[in-house]
Order: structure tokens, then sequence, then C-alpha cells
């Protein structure tokens, strides 16, 4: 079956180290499918904390993950370092598509690559609500053409 | 074709029931998005190990993810028990895309849904391998249902 093309690192905005941990392999010696996804929420919480200013403790405004998804290329496994490449593909009023690229270590060819939604609630109602500014601000900076 | 909301659990001939743990909640008080993950990758494999009887120590061809994708509808939380269904949604010379549903115990809207496709490889080229004859036949045997 055709598989999509390998992403580049030049293609994303925002980059995360992560340090792979012994108990992301699973019994075929790799990184497991789904840590994949763990990956994924740790790198849009962590740019959303660090450039978004997200309060995750008390923030009125919470992200929730509609839709996750994942293609996978090649391996990576423990001890390697994993970098996460994040860019929005798409940008709502409430909703953003964050596109992840999962690297190997220093290699410009995404290993894994996957997109990621979430639509902003509020935290009592549970109803979308409007991304609030400041991390509208963030997203936009790491937006592709025509994300909008 | 139905939308994925109006998927129900009768929909599926496989199933099996996944206890959730306190450690799959996050700080938002419901199943963090992996945990979901976790439970279509379990549903697969247990239907990989059960009908299909794919021993991955020792068969020469078997199955690696390529895709996968979840739909969130609906918040499930521990400590439910969630029915896990799968069905083969489509198959190729040597990928398989199972349907997976998520239900909750509240009812038979789905939780979430998603789906999953596995490449068949040759154990010792690495490479893409068409999907064993046996395989195949216990695969269509949980296909869609008309």
């Amino acid at each position: 079956m055709a598989r999509p093309e390998p992403e580049k690192r030049a293609a994303y905005g925002y980059f995360l180290d992560l340090q792979s941990r012994w108990m992301d392999n699973d019994l075929y010696g790799h990184v497991n499918n789904v840590t994949y996804y763990s990956y994924f929420d740790t790198v849009v919480n962590y740019f959303l904390i660090e450039k978004g200013g997200l309060d995750i403790h008390n923030a009125p405004v919470i992200g929730v993950v509609v839709e996750s998804h994942c293609n996978y290329t090649s391996s990576v496994a423990y001890p390697d370092m994993i970098v996460c490449g994040l860019r929005v593909g798409k940008l709502g009023s409430s909703s953003v598509r964050y596109e992840v690229g999962i690297f190997k270590n220093d290699e410009d060819s995404a290993s894994a690559a996957g997109h990621f939604v979430h639509v902003f609630v509020d935290r009592a109602t549970n109803k979308p609500v409007p991304i609030p500014h400041e991390i509208r601000a963030a997203l936009e900076a790491i937006a592709t053409e025509g994300a909008q | 074709m139905t939308e994925p909301l109006d998927w129900r659990p009768g929909d599926f001939p496989y199933s099996i029931d996944v206890p959730t743990r306190w450690g799959d909640n996050d700080m938002l008080q419901h199943l963090n998005n992996v945990a979901y993950n976790r439970m279509i990758e379990t549903v697969v494999v247990h239907f990989t190990l059960g009908p299909l009887e794919i021993d991955w120590r020792k068969d020469p061809i078997y199955p690696i993810v390529v895709e996968s994708l979840c739909r969130f509808h609906r918040q499930l939380s521990f400590p439910e028990i969630i029915r896990v269904g799968l069905r083969a949604g489509g198959m190729g010379n040597s990928s398989v895309t199972y349907e997976i549903g998520m239900f909750g115990e509240d009812g038979d809207v789905p939780g979430a849904t998603g789906h999953f496709i596995h490449v068949f490889i040759d154990k010792e080229t690495q490479k893409s391998a068409p999907i064993p004859d046996h395989i195949r036949a216990k695969i269509t045997e949980h296909g869609m249902q008309a």
C-alpha cells in the first residue's frame, strides 16, 4: 500500500527533545506505537504552557482531544533521543489541528508523523469557546500557510 | 457505510472487555487520549493472538502497525469497563485495516472510534509480504457486516 513520504524537520516550527525511556520499548525492541501518542500529548501541552501561557491547573479554558492520528514510517527505540517537531495545520475559532513529527536523534526524516486535534472548551460547562488570545498568538506563530 | 458515531456494539464480530485503571485518567478527570489508543492496540493484539492464531515469536510472517487513528466522541472514565469491538474494514494484498469502537457502561453510543492498519512483514527480508491464506480467511470472517 502507498505510504506517505517522510516529513522533514524544516516543515516544523517548534521542537522539543524528549529522552525516551526503558519502558517505551515493547517486545519488538522498539518504541511501542501507542507511546508516540504520549509524545504528541507531551509536546503539544508543553508548547501551550511555554509559549501560550497555559495554566494546566487553573485555566478556565482547556483543550480536549477530539482526534489523534499517526503514520509510522521507521522505528525509534530506547535510548534514542526523541525530537518532536510541532506545527499548526489548521486553526479554527475554537479548534486547532497540530501536526507532529517524531525524529530519531539527529535524523532529518521523520520516523513517524501524525496529527492531534484540540477543541478548547470551558472547564466548567465543557462547551466549546474561542481559543484564548495568548494561546492563539502562539499557535499562529507556528501555523502553516493556509492554516487559517 | 455509517458514520463512526452510529457504530454500535453489535456491529463488531469480535470484542473484549477492558477494565480501566486509576492511572488511565488524566488531570481532566477522564481517560487520557493515550489510554484509548492503548485499548485499540489491545483489541487488535488479542484478535491476532486469538482468532488469527499469530505467534509473533515464531511465525515467518507477522504484522506491524503502520497507521492508527482515534476519534473521541464522548468521555470515558475510570473505573468503567470498556467494551472494545473490532471488525475488519478492508484488506489489501499485505495490509488490513481494523475498525474499532469503544463503548462505556452507560449505553451503546461509542465513546471513541478509530482504525489501526497492520502490514504483514516477512521476518527474513523485513519487506511486506502477502497475508497468508489461513489468516486472510479468518480476517474475512470478521469483516464488516452487510
